[in-house]
């Protein structure tokens, strides 16, 4: 294939994720001649055919096995994440690379084995964990690895809100996604700050499953001596949608999946500043209007283009498999050590029920 | 034994579950419309169903095996009078025979006049169209349950306050925003019931016998005034008393064209034509009424403002009650006692809010 030509994709899965993001952004691709989508693969044909709505020349398949394409295509993977591993592998073998929507896989156990699986076919294995590419969690990045506004104190996130994301039933069947907010929600916030500060030194983890999958999950990380976060990830009712990061001369607080929007209160500063990030001054003409940076749906957009060029060679990978495998594991370490969560509105013999419950729950596997 | 609860997603519903389920009561069927509806549900290990709540074969489906249905979904006017008839019919393809409806305090109006309760005469010309909806829905569902031979219990609660309530955390917005306020002092009766008093008056209605089948007005024990319902509030939230906006005077609420035109799409006969009605003529016609009203005009020239007081029509209403429902009905056929105090009630309200705002404490 010769450089200039668009990288054939094939879609696995055609639910919410896929006709949410993935159909907007492949057409952005497929109209800007850098990708063609040559297959739509699921199993139901109603899905299909929503998304063959867009893309009316790709063909289609019930499964990955009935499809041909050349080695070298990309796989984005955006079906239940029970089904991840085995279709990203079955793609290694036949030659192709893959983007693999969050969360990568059922258990870190299975993402070793994906990340292992694309070193022994020489492809390139990426993950959907968008968020990386906001100009947000960029600047936030560096005021985190390069003390910008001096070491980092305490952070608290608090994200989700009431459920309304447009998912099928199989978003609530163990068997096919096995966890809940944290798995959802929390896979981009324990990547983010991975990707920020590195792995935590110390983990509390509690949430409110009794017997099924959480709605409300609860963190305490530390982070060496004396830096410690709390994070609230709800399904249940709305949180204040807020990261908010302390630093020795200045706190930053940006709003959940606003891009390109912070609020920064310089310590002793008498009013907070609350804006845009656009394009520093210094790289523009003197006349010339500040650039706002992307989007969120821009950021969605970059992480295929991303993919696209780092298969020509062309840049570095920003979320490979192995860095995607690591919040999975913090969260089956979350899963395997979880305690119940003190739900204070219980009765005392509501609550020791609740215990035997969520006592039952499995862990990963 | 199995019950089947629509509205299983709702706040009356998620307690329901956690009360069955945490007490070792009955298996359930917890019945949604959607499949995002499943996330509070699904904290348990439990049966679920996907269906509308107008939708009969999809309801009579999820009723399978199941020895009563507790309704407690919500919706717009014109689906709160149509689904009655649709829980009934379901109820009657799927063999079950007992029905506990969630009707509200508020057939009887905002601010009933004294002596109101279960034998007063119930309008259908109130001036929120909420409560006439119920009135139509209340009545639907008796006679439907009277031409099928099932046992109907409609539960009318007031103000229902507890975990994952409106009125908790409106009044805790309010409170913190320094938009709650109170009308001559508060003196207006709060009909109040904490969510495990109507829990309790549920669970009342599954054990009574098929005699007792009827309208109930349920509530709380004590007599409590708004003042005191926000007193107990701003202690839990630590906020000053002082916050609170005193008012004298109420703005008047006129029912505008809009309303109306609202009120009118609400009708049964008018839903049924909607879905005839292209979408883009539907979206234009929103655009229309939209455009008709637009917000006021900011004048940059002005003071910075505190903020106002948020006068709704609603509370404006409840805020005039001067009526305490009685509930001597439900104690005498249903044996309904009221198990939580009104503090006990603040209190495990307040414990929810504070949890939601992801205020917890690790376990050791």
């Amino acid at each position: 294939m010769s450089p200039s030509s668009p990288r054939r994709i094939i879609l696995v899965g055609c639910g919410a994720v896929a006709r949410q993001f993935y159909v907007p952004a492949l057409r952005v691709l497929q109209n800007a001649g850098l990708a063609r989508l040559v297959a739509i693969v699921d199993p139901s044909v109603n899905a299909r055919e929503t998304v063959a709505r867009t893309f009316p020349r790709a063909g289609q398949a019930a499964s990955l096995e009935q499809t041909t394409a050349p080695t070298g295509t990309l796989v984005v993977v955006a079906s239940p994440p029970g089904f991840h591993a085995a279709q990203t592998i079955a793609a290694f073998e036949r030659g192709w690379h893959v983007l693999c929507e969050k969360p990568m896989a059922s258990s870190a156990a299975e993402a070793a084995g994906m990340v292992a699986a694309a070193k022994r076919h020489e492809r390139l294995l990426a993950v959907g964990l968008y968020k990386r590419f906001f100009p947000a969690s960029r600047y936030i990045r560096s005021l985190c690895r390069d003390w910008l506004l001096g070491p980092l104190v305490s952070f608290s996130i608090r994200e989700g809100g009431p459920f309304r994301w447009p998912a099928g039933p199989s978003f609530f069947d163990r068997s096919q996604t096995p966890g809940g907010v944290l798995l959802d929600i929390g896979v981009h916030v324990l990547d983010l700050l991975g990707w920020w500060l590195g792995p935590p030194s110390d983990i509390k983890y509690a949430d409110d499953a009794m017997g099924g999958l959480e709605t409300n999950a609860f963190l305490r990380l530390g982070y060496g001596p004396g830096v410690e976060g709390n994070i609230h990830l709800s399904r249940d009712w709305g949180t204040a949608q807020r990261y908010r990061f302390v630093f020795e001369r200045g706190t930053v607080t940006w709003k959940v999946n606003d891009a390109n929007g912070l609020t920064v209160e310089l310590a002793g500063a008498p009013a907070a500043v609350q804006g845009t990030l656009v394009a520093p001054h210094q790289d523009l003409p003197l006349l010339a209007e500040p650039r706002a940076l992307e989007t969120n749906a821009q950021c969605f957009v970059l992480q295929l283009v991303n993919v696209i060029a780092a298969i020509d060679g062309q840049e570095e990978l920003l979320v490979p498999g192995e860095q995607g495998q690591e919040s999975l594991r913090l969260i089956e370490h979350c899963y395997a050590n979880r305690t119940l969560i003190e739900q204070p509105w219980l009765t005392s013999e509501e609550a020791a029920h609740a215990q035997e419950l969520s006592a039952g729950i499995p862990a990963l596997s | 034994m199995k019950i089947g609860i629509i509205g299983a997603s709702g706040f009356i519903g998620t307690r329901l579950i956690e009360h069955f389920q945490l007490r070792g009561g009955p298996a359930i069927a917890a019945i949604v419309r959607r499949p995002s509806s499943l996330a509070l549900p699904k904290r348990f290990a439990i049966e679920t169903h996907l269906a509308d709540a107008l939708d009969i074969d999809a309801m009579a489906r999820a009723f399978s095996g199941c020895t009563a249905i507790i309704h407690t979904a919500i919706g717009d006017p014109g689906q709160i009078e149509r689904m009655p008839a649709a829980l009934c019919l379901a109820a009657s393809d799927a063999g079950v025979r007992r029905l506990i409806y969630l009707s509200s305090a508020s057939v009887h109006g905002q601010n009933p006049p004294p002596g109101t309760d279960e034998s007063s005469t119930l309008s259908v010309d109130h001036a929120m169209e909420y409560n006439s909806a119920k009135v139509r829905a209340e009545h639907k569902f008796f006679a439907e349950c009277e031409r099928h031979g099932l046992v109907g219990f409609a539960l009318r609660p007031g103000v229902v306050y507890g975990p994952r309530s409106r009125w908790i955390a409106d009044l805790a917005t309010d409170l913190i925003d320094g938009r709650a306020w109170l009308y001559d002092g508060g003196r207006g009766i709060c009909n109040g019931i904490y969510i495990d008093n109507l829990v309790a008056a549920i669970v009342a209605c599954l054990h009574a016998p098929d005699e007792a089948a009827g309208a109930y007005l349920v509530g709380d024990n004590e007599t409590i005034t708004w003042e005191q319902f926000y007193r107990a509030a701003a202690l839990q939230l630590d906020v000053p008393w002082t916050s609170i906006h005193q008012v004298t005077r109420l703005p008047s609420f006129h029912r505008s064209w809009k309303d109306r035109a609202g009120r009118a799409a609400a009708h049964p006969f008018v839903q049924r034509l909607l879905p005839l009605v292209p979408y883009k003529l539907k979206r234009s016609a929103k655009a229309v009424l939209a455009a008709a009203s637009p917000s006021p005009r900011n004048d940059s020239w002005s003071l910075p403002s505190a903020p106002r007081p948020r006068i709704t029509q609603e509370m404006a209403l409840l805020q005039q009650c001067a009526w305490k429902f009685p509930h001597t009905r439900a104690e005498q056929q249903l044996d309904y006692r009221p198990p939580v105090t009104f503090l006990e009630g603040i209190d495990r309200s307040f414990a929810w809010w504070r949890f939601a705002q992801g205020d917890v404490s690790f376990a050791a």
